[in-house]
């Protein structure tokens, strides 16, 4: 190659796949390109041309289409891969969106050029969503020895002793010493009925005096919760926590196979979320709780280290907010008296998706039953300023937009709340929706869960047939974008200057959560989680099942990397933040993240187009 | 097609046949691309001089870049860049523009070794240049000083073209507008920090793309609405 093509080739070697080659590959590669120009709105390659070509993006932007649909949207610095994949999509076609300068290599030609790198090659005969695909079940396969791959059929113990409801007290207690066991299984007709454990005869005989005669099914605790000798640990174990219980008996298709007891759980995981859980339900201050809010940034770093992925992470740390919220809630009652009328403390944002990382701002609201009177007002203002402000001092920093119970804007009635929904739908401005799509996720912490389900049902009964709505949601949901440029810049800049970060959350997280809550209420799905809505969604006209796939995936990538961010944060004695350092990602994970904002744009351009919202 | 004893393939015979066997008359026995042939199919070389002055007669060849452009593509692979060696030492002003230090200068080629090169390229291909007349009056000096004749070649100039698209829409235009660094930001093209000759080939070779391509209807317009008049 001459030496003047070195700008050209600094262009190429910043660009993945080829910054892994070595430098005289690339040399040799950018002295092989061809460079061509093709206006806005032809086609890739140009008329006539019948050689598969691999082309790199020096200027301008080209949309990939497999019969009509978009698939792909690539710009500058960007790969396009598809002529050289190794089964091409039917019908595909490649448009230039911009007038577009292109570099090109034949495909035969560059996989001989870079045949030395099996890493390099399969980049090129792989789209985005495949390689992205590929990375996120190799993370999931390498989380094995986790709670998540440990079943709850393989650390029950059995086989389990049992008795009749019938049977006395004193029986009973015989029974469990003789065997050695802690807690006993009442079995009707050969299905539990309740549970009896040392706990139970202690503080609901012993210690209320009832004679040793009665039976065991007045003391016992009925409707059990077990789980399936196929759940995980970390399934069985957020069931515990949520439910404040320590034993579950565990069955499988036909019978009952063990018990699994929070112990066994325990050894596994070192610390437990029911551990937290249960201390905080005793807490008897608002200092005990701040006191016990400290572990969670701890076990958060822990779940992460084990293996345990977004979806997990996020469901123990919303677990542990709602016990927060719920003590907190139960000790200003225990003060100032039961509710004058029925009420619901809800959450929003990512703790209603239970999509939570440690100390993240709060987001909550009351809604309280039409029979309020103005009287009563005290009491709920109490409760609200007494609940935002000891979660602030559990690490939970007030929310910077006031969305909060404490903002008599969001304590209110239902018929209030009512209005506000059918306002926000019926006559949408777009700076209001803006704040309020905070509420489009909700849910019940505390109180009287009818009262949201009602809201629920009138919301999403009118949210899928109202257009504008759902167009200025989309254009909301893309005033955030993945930043493309961001990796050859980062590559190019050698001045040493890399104080740039990057924003795993706004640039990575809440496109995805944004478009998952656009799915759900066009179609009227009531999931509340970005991961559930997209499954609920997959298959719908408002998204294929290869969409849902690619977002399931990016949004699982992307979360990963900001757990293992904050894990390392936490473990240095920082707090956590969604500020990485691109120089902190491997080339593989920046090449990977790079597929994944590829997936969000896509698929944040196809929801562009069907919400046309260049022209509202 | 009708005989046309003064198209340019007609005076290229004519001259070919006065030419002094070498390299001058090697260039000239090959037919030059028919005006009629599509300009996606025309075989072009994009051509780049760094000279130490404007003016043929006096002032020497420092470099030569070219490229060739095949098909509608800029093929990198034919990229050559030649240094001419010269016994003249640079003016502290050229090295400044051209990045050619003495030692690069002096390492170069012999002019004639360098043009019997060029002309071998240059052969059957069409002569693409920004402002054309700095690389055929330097070529055509060249060639009478080493065969004592100078030859002709069809020449597509980018600047010509630009400044025939301005008037032509009657728009008012400075001059600065036509310089190739201007016209490619105007294009939207890569902002190329080397001044080479080679590179300023790929430049001009760029600039040439995007020229044909908004100058094409549903087919491809014919080379000879893109040649310079000569």
């Amino acid at each position: 190659m001459e030496i003047e093509l070195k700008e050209i080739r600094d262009f190429v070697a910043a660009i993945p796949p080829f910054d892994r080659l070595p430098e005289e590959v690339v040399t040799r590669l950018a002295g092989r390109l061809s460079i061509e120009y093709v206006r806005r709105g032809h086609p890739v390659p140009p008329d006539g041309e019948e050689i598969s070509r691999l082309y790199i993006i020096r200027r301008g932007a080209i949309a990939l289409y497999s019969k009509e649909s978009l698939m792909g949207m690539l710009g500058e610095g960007d790969v396009c891969t598809s002529f050289c994949a190794a089964q091409l999509m039917p019908e595909f076609t490649v448009k230039a969106t911009e007038d577009t300068l292109l570099y090109s290599i034949p495909c035969k030609e560059l996989a001989e050029l870079v045949s030395g790198d099996p890493s390099v090659l399969h980049f090129i005969r792989h789209s985005a969503a495949q390689r992205l695909k590929e990375a996120v079940s190799r993370i999931q396969e390498q989380s094995q020895s986790s709670l998540l791959h440990s079943y709850a059929g393989d650390y029950c113990k059995g086989p389990v002793v049992t008795a009749p409801p019938g049977i006395s007290i004193q029986d009973a207690a015989r029974l469990m010493t003789e065997k050695g066991i802690s807690s006993l299984l009442l079995m009707e007709e050969g299905k539990p009925a309740g549970i009896l454990t040392d706990r139970d005869i202690r503080t609901r005989c012993v210690a209320p005096g009832l004679p040793l005669e009665t039976p065991v099914e007045e003391i016992m605790t009925h409707g059990i919760i077990s789980a399936r000798t196929t759940d995980s640990l970390f399934d069985a174990l957020l069931t515990m926590t949520r439910k404040q219980v320590h034993h579950l008996p565990v069955f499988d298709e036909q019978e009952l196979r063990g018990i699994l007891t929070i112990t066994d759980i325990m050894r596994q995981e070192g610390m437990s979320t029911v551990h937290l859980t249960s201390t905080i339900r005793k807490a008897g201050s608002v200092e005990e709780l701040v006191e016990a809010s400290r572990m969670l940034p701890r076990l958060q770093m822990q779940l992460v280290n084990m293996g345990a992925d977004q979806e997990h992470v996020g469901k123990a740390v919303s677990a542990v907010t709602d016990a927060l919220t719920v003590r907190l809630i139960e000790l200003k009652e225990a003060e100032i008296g039961p509710p004058p009328v029925p009420y619901a403390w809800i959450c929003a944002g990512s703790q209603a998706r239970r999509e939570q990382t440690s100390h993240s701002d709060q987001d909550n609201g009351l809604i309280v039953s039409d029979e309020m009177q103005p009287e009563h007002e005290a009491w709920f203002e109490a409760l609200a300023r007494f609940v935002n402000d000891g979660l602030n001092a559990c690490g939970f920093v007030y929310c910077p937009g006031n969305v909060m119970a404490s903002n008599p804007e969001w304590r209110q009635t239902e018929t209030v709340w009512q209005d506000y929904f059918d306002r926000w739908i019926n006559q949408p401005e777009p700076k209001a929706l803006m704040l309020s799509s905070i509420f489009f996720d909700m849910r019940v912490v505390h109180g009287d869960r009818r009262l949201l389900s009602n809201l629920r049902g009138r919301i999403l009964e009118q949210t899928p047939k109202n257009q504008l709505f759902l167009g200025h949601m989309t254009r909301n949901a893309l005033t955030h974008r993945p930043p493309l440029g961001f990796f050859r810049d980062f590559v190019l800049v050698h001045d040493g200057q890399h104080d740039d970060t990057l924003d795993l959350k706004h640039s990575g997280l809440v496109p995805i959560i944004d478009m998952a809550r656009i799915y759900a209420l066009a179609e009227g799905l009531p999931e509340t989680s970005t991961l559930d809505r997209l499954q609920a969604a997959a298959g719908t006209p408002s998204l294929s099942q290869g969409g849902a796939a690619n977002l399931q995936d990016a949004f699982e990538f992307i979360s990963r990397l900001r757990l293992e961010h904050q894990a390392r944060q936490i473990a240095a004695g920082e707090a956590p933040d969604n500020f990485m350092a691109p120089a902190q990602l491997s080339k593989l994970e920046r090449e990977h993240l790079k597929d994944a904002f590829k997936v969000v744009q896509t698929m944040q351009a196809t929801l562009e187009l069907r919400y046309q919202t260049d022209r509202i | 097609m009708r005989f046309n004893p003064f198209s340019l393939d007609a005076r290229r015979e004519r001259l070919a046949r006065k030419a002094p066997s070498g390299p001058l008359h090697d260039f000239l026995s090959t037919a030059f691309p028919p005006p009629h042939t599509p300009i996606d199919r025309a075989p072009i070389l994009a051509v780049d001089f760094e000279t130490t002055g404007l003016d043929p007669a006096s002032d020497h060849l420092l470099s030569v870049g070219h490229v060739e452009v095949v098909r509608g593509r800029v093929e990198l692979r034919t990229a050559r860049h030649q240094v001419i060696r010269s016994p003249r030492t640079l003016a502290g002003d050229n090295v400044a523009i051209h990045q050619l230090t003495d030692d690069q200068v002096a390492g170069g080629r012999p002019l004639d070794a360098v043009i019997t090169d060029l002309l071998r390229e240059l052969a059957g291909k069409v002569l693409l240049a920004h402002h054309a007349a700095v690389e055929t009056g330097f070529l055509r000096e060249a060639c009478r000083r080493l065969y004592g004749m100078a030859p002709l070649f069809p020449v597509i100039d980018t600047l010509h073209l630009a400044k025939r698209q301005l008037e032509r829409r009657n728009q008012p235009y400075q001059g600065s507008e036509l310089r190739l660094f201007n016209l490619r930001e105007k294009y939207g093209l890569p902002r190329y920090r080397a001044h080479n000759a080679l590179c300023d080939a790929i430049a001009t070779a760029e600039l040439f793309l995007v020229q044909a391509a908004n100058s094409r209807g549903r087919r491809a317009p014919p080379l000879k609405n893109f040649l310079l008049h000569t």
